[in-house]
């Protein structure tokens, strides 16, 4: 067990300089320049691009500004090209603003995929389960944006409310509770429209998983003794069907940096995604490499908790 | 079963307490009409946030419009575009004007008394005689010679200097070496007013090379191993024969507070040049800067400012905000360095608080900004030209254009820059007041003059004229755009409105290129030598517009027998790898003018090599000849004309086909009125009416939103 652990971390650490290494290399190649370095400016003299380039380190070669770069981002000194800001500090603050979609997005999906799954899989090729079909494929092809748009017009239209942003714009001073209530009234669209769309992925591999367990001969025996079938589908054959999503679940943990472009952007939202998309055109090379270093550090550890999940819900894995 | 009640329940009483949240939204009718604060409130939306708010630092739109109102300038442009003062009541441009005594020239003017080698005593007394023979000079020099005040002669003066020296390629050591200057006797001019063609008039006296044939070298001593061109080199930088230094004097508002209260002075002008000249900085606004030599604090109100040579965007240059120097300064940078326990050596004003939270003496105070959501500004009660009427300015960061219009709608924006199929429908809504105007950019098809067949003007203009542009601006635009012929703002008085655009004719662009010997084989492809008329037009990606006009090109051209390939490429793929390298036969572009006539880098000869901007490779000794003119010229009528001539040669030659300057179209709520007074002081409400070119918030602190719709005349 604590060898598997140790291992896994020194196979994980490798995996990480890779991926610095790599993420670096593809961000530098990359065509464009940082923002501030304006070629079709008349008024960027050369000895302008010089100097920018010479104040970020552009001019030194790949190698040096990679052990720049990562010497600046474990002293928590890096900054933005942007706006001269600690990177560390934006990021949490964006992460901060994020987390809520994101708790919330993700115990919707996380629930309620399950009973319209497994409702599929146990009434196979019903109405239920075509009209289940039907709609998650539809959720599923149809972009985010445009419900998004439909969700954001109807509302307005008919209710008359604000929607977009994190707070009511000009709320000014009220209550504690009339600024906590408009604050989660404004996380419903956002994260419902987000979850809707997880529903419909997540709520398909429920019900294939749970045929492919529906068949064996344990669900037989158990229907068999005449267990009501709520138990046969919820605890016989689903605690066999979970297995994947132990190691889906731990894959989620990246979600929490990566965010929604789009969703945040229609919203308005001042997330990670967003600040991640502007990052990348505006060329912020330090706030792009750290979000992609703090994504791979996720996605490791996510890997690394649904490997010890697996542990917990399946005996049969002995480490 | 508990499992599936669990994975029931909670999302439901999720959304449940998701939705119970409603009950405690405040409506929009909460927030305007129940709101009295609102009408004191101007609210406004930007896509895009801001970068920084220190305005020698920021360069995006949203950093600038924000820096507009919280700092104030020397001068701006008034309704007509012309100069007008703000921190500075007034200002007077006059010139000194530099020549090395030429020792070994001759001189033989039939005007002049000394004639032959004269020492400087000698040129003196020349312009001085000079200048009291008005008769039978021709005019142009007496205009000259009666814009001189003052005559000063500098006596010799040695001077040693060090500068570092590279004595072959090949090395990299740089070495430290000593420049002996024994420069010879220099004579001053002071100058009523600038005068480009100073030199040009004196030589018709001292003798038409007598500035040409001075030689610094022979003053210069140095370390011999220092070779001619070097030498050559040094003698221009530290013996220059003539030498122009224009000055402007700004006369400032006395009495300007910063919003904290302190007194506005000389100093601070000082202070914001320094700063942007600073390159720990790192100011992208330098070469704006860079032609000064120095800036002089003549008393608290008064700055002299000396330019090293003529340039006539200067004075549009002070257009910039005054930083205060009381809370910038070195030691102020100091203690905010230590106060964050960061190295005050590297500690530099992109790292300072300053960034995120300016002052300066603007109309609006700076009170908050929360990135991406926010930017809030409050009124500057002791502003010098009476406080605005608005209370509290904000601009909020919506990236989305239909959220904008939503919250424009529901009133919780009060302007919303509409899109241009939205005009129509917009301009007709009776809640709101519309505006439009003729924007400071244009795009156009440039053609690669390097190679052929766009080396030949006559197919440059045969494939202008087989574009239909006006079917680009009615149906690409919604007409929400109008020709252009040439490479100045439209509604600028430097651009020629004489110019008459490319008219729409295939038959006439066929005819053209038959003259250039490009004619249509059996299939009905152009063809010259055996060789088809072919060649790739490119575009960026993201940008529907040209990718309309790239289809609409691509289609006129194939009509009259061109074979067009076209190409769409991300941004920075098709500036670095195509532009910047010349790969391209032809592409589609837009500039983004500024009013200032100067177009050296997009139009001058020596700008045409891979990395600078006349990419199209246009050559003219007419146009760079003006180019330069225009850049020396401080008279404005001038100016005008020499624009108007380079708009012609342009229009001539056709390195472009102009295509369109897209119109923006602003719609604000209607109850925005302005607040004025009639001459007995009668308080009345007039429309707001956008500017002769088109800025509508030129007036913007008299603005005022009344609560009811109202009735006004014109």
């Amino acid at each position: 067990m604590f060898s598997f652990i140790g291992r896994s971390i020194v196979q994980k650490i490798i995996t990480l300089f890779f991926v610095s290494v790599v993420s670096f290399l593809i961000i530098h190649l990359a065509p464009g320049e940082p923002s501030q370095v304006d070629p079709m400016n008349p008024k960027f003299t050369p000895e302008m691009v010089e100097r920018f380039q010479k104040e970020f380190h552009l001019d030194k070669p790949l190698y040096v500004q990679y052990l720049y770069f990562y010497r600046d981002l474990f002293t928590g000194k890096i900054v933005s090209w942007k706006d001269s800001q600690s990177v560390l500090t934006k990021i949490w603050e964006r992460f901060l603003n994020s987390l809520p979609l994101f708790i919330v997005g993700t115990i919707l999906t996380w629930t309620l995929s399950f009973p319209v799954g497994i409702r599929s899989a146990i009434f196979r090729g019903g109405i239920y389960d075509r009209s289940a079909t039907f709609v998650s494929y539809l959720l599923i092809s149809i972009p985010g944006f445009f419900f998004a748009y439909i969700l954001i017009i109807l509302v307005v239209t008919t209710l008359h409310v604000p929607v977009i942003g994190m707070e009511t714009f000009g709320l000014g001073a009220s209550s504690w509770g009339t600024t906590l209530m408009d604050r989660i009234w404004h996380l419903l669209i956002p994260s419902v429209l987000g979850a809707t769309g997880g529903i419909a992925v997540l709520s398909r591999y429920v019900r294939s998983q749970m045929l492919e367990v529906e068949g064996q001969d344990y669900v037989r025996t158990a229907k068999a003794k005449g267990l009501p079938p709520e138990q046969v589908h919820y605890k016989h054959a689903l605690r066999n069907a979970l297995l994947p999503f132990v190691t889906m679940f731990g894959l989620i943990l990246p979600g929490l940096i990566g965010g929604s472009v789009i969703i945040e952007s229609i919203f308005s939202w001042p997330g990670m995604g967003r600040m991640a998309y502007e990052a990348i055109l505006a060329r912020d090379y330090p706030v792009i490499l750290t979000v992609n270093f703090v994504a791979a550090v996720l996605v490791l550890v996510g890997t690394f908790i649904s490997d010890l999940l697996y542990l917990v819900v399946d005996p049969r894995i002995r480490l | 079963m508990t499992i599936k009640r669990i994975l029931i329940l909670v999302p439901t009483l999720v959304i449940l307490f998701l939705l119970q949240s409603y009950l405690w939204v405040p409506t929009y009718e909460e927030q305007t009409k129940g709101n009295p604060n609102r009408l004191h409130e101007y609210i406004t939306a930007s896509t895009g946030d801001a970068t920084s708010l220190n305005p020698i630092i920021s360069s995006n739109s949203t950093s600038s419009q924000i820096e507009s109102l919280v700092f104030d300038s020397l001068l701006d442009r008034d309704e007509e575009l012309r100069f007008r003062g703000r921190l500075a009541t007034s200002w007077e441009i006059s010139e000194e004007a530099y020549f090395y005594l030429n020792p070994h020239a001759v001189i033989h003017h039939a005007m002049t008394s000394d004639a032959g080698k004269t020492d400087a005593e000698g040129i003196v007394r020349i312009l001085r005689e000079a200048r009291k023979r008005v008769t039978d000079l021709d005019p142009v020099l007496k205009a000259t010679l009666n814009r001189i005040k003052k005559i000063m002669i500098i006596p010799p003066e040695k001077v040693v200097t060090t500068t570092h020296y590279k004595p072959a390629k090949e090395e990299k050591e740089e070495k430290e070496i000593e420049v002996i200057i024994q420069a010879p006797a220099r004579i001053k001019l002071s100058l009523t007013e600038v005068d480009q063609d100073l030199f040009i008039n004196l030589s018709k006296i001292l003798g038409n090379d007598y500035f040409a044939s001075f030689d610094g070298v022979q003053y210069l001593k140095t370390d011999p191993l220092v070779d001619k061109k070097r030498l050559a080199a040094y003698a221009k930088e530290y013996l220059p024969a003539i030498e122009h230094n224009p000055v402007i004097i700004f006369h400032l508002r006395p009495g300007v507070r910063f919003h904290d209260g302190h007194i506005f002075d000389a100093g601070d002008v000082r202070f914001t040049y320094e700063a942007i000249m600073d390159p720990k900085n790192l100011s992208p606004r330098t070469a704006d800067y860079e032609p000064i030599k120095e800036v002089e604090v003549l008393d608290s109100l008064t700055v002299r400012i000396v330019y090293k040579r003529l340039y006539s965007p200067a004075l549009g240059t002070w257009g910039m905000g005054i930083l205060p120097e009381h809370i910038l300064n070195q030691e102020a940078l100091k203690k905010e360095a230590e106060r964050l326990g960061k190295d005050p050596d590297k500690f530099s004003m992109r790292q300072s608080e300053f960034d995120r939270h300016p002052m300066g003496c603007g109309p609006f105070v700076f009170k908050e900004w929360k990135s991406d959501q926010f930017i809030d500004l409050d009124r500057f009660e002791d502003y010098w030209e009476g406080s605005p009427h608005y209370k509290r300015y904000v601009m909020r960061i919506i990236p989305d254009l239909l959220t904008q219009e939503m919250e424009f709608y529901a009133g919780t924006l009060d302007s919303y820059q509409v899109q241009p199929h939205q005009v129509e429908r917009l301009k007709k809504d009776p809640r709101f007041q519309s505006f439009s105007g003729t924007s400071f950019g244009y795009t156009y098809i440039g053609y690669n003059m390097r190679r052929a067949p766009f080396n030949d003007v006559r197919v440059r203009r045969a494939l202008g004229m087989a574009i239909d542009v006006n079917k680009i601006i009615d149906y690409v635009l919604y007409n929400q755009g109008e020709r252009i012929t040439g490479p100045f703002p439209k509604q600028t008085d430097y651009y020629d409105h004489k110019v008459q655009p490319l008219p729409y004719d295939p038959k006439g662009a066929l005819d053209l290129l038959k003259e250039a010997g490009w004619l249509r084989n059996e299939e009905g492809w152009l063809e010259k030598d055996g060789k088809r008329l072919e060649f790739t037009l490119i575009t960026n990606s993201g940008n529907d517009i040209r990718k309309a006009i790239l289809a609409i090109a691509q289609d006129g051209w194939k009509q009259i027998g061109v074979n067009v390939r076209t190409d769409i490429l991300e941004w920075s793929v098709f500036i670095q790898e195509r532009v910047h390298k010349l790969d391209f036969d032809a592409l589609i572009l837009g500039w983004v003018m500024g009013i200032d006539p100067d177009l050296y880098q997009i139009w001058y000869s020596n700008q045409t090599h891979p990395y600078q901007l006349n990419f199209v490779g246009f050559e003219n000794r007419e146009a760079d000849d003006l180019i330069i003119k225009i850049r020396q010229e401080y008279d404005f009528e001038k100016q005008v004309e020499f624009c108007h001539r380079l708009h012609k040669i342009i229009a001539r030659e056709q390195p472009y086909t102009f295509l369109y300057v897209g119109k923006w179209t602003a719609v604000l709520d209607k109850r925005i009125v302005i607040k004025d007074f009639d001459e007995d002081g009668v308080m009345l409400y007039k429309k707001i009416k956008p500017t002769k070119t088109g800025d509508y918030t030129f007036h913007f602190n008299r603005w005022l939103k009344i609560p009811e719709m109202p009735q006004l005349l014109d």
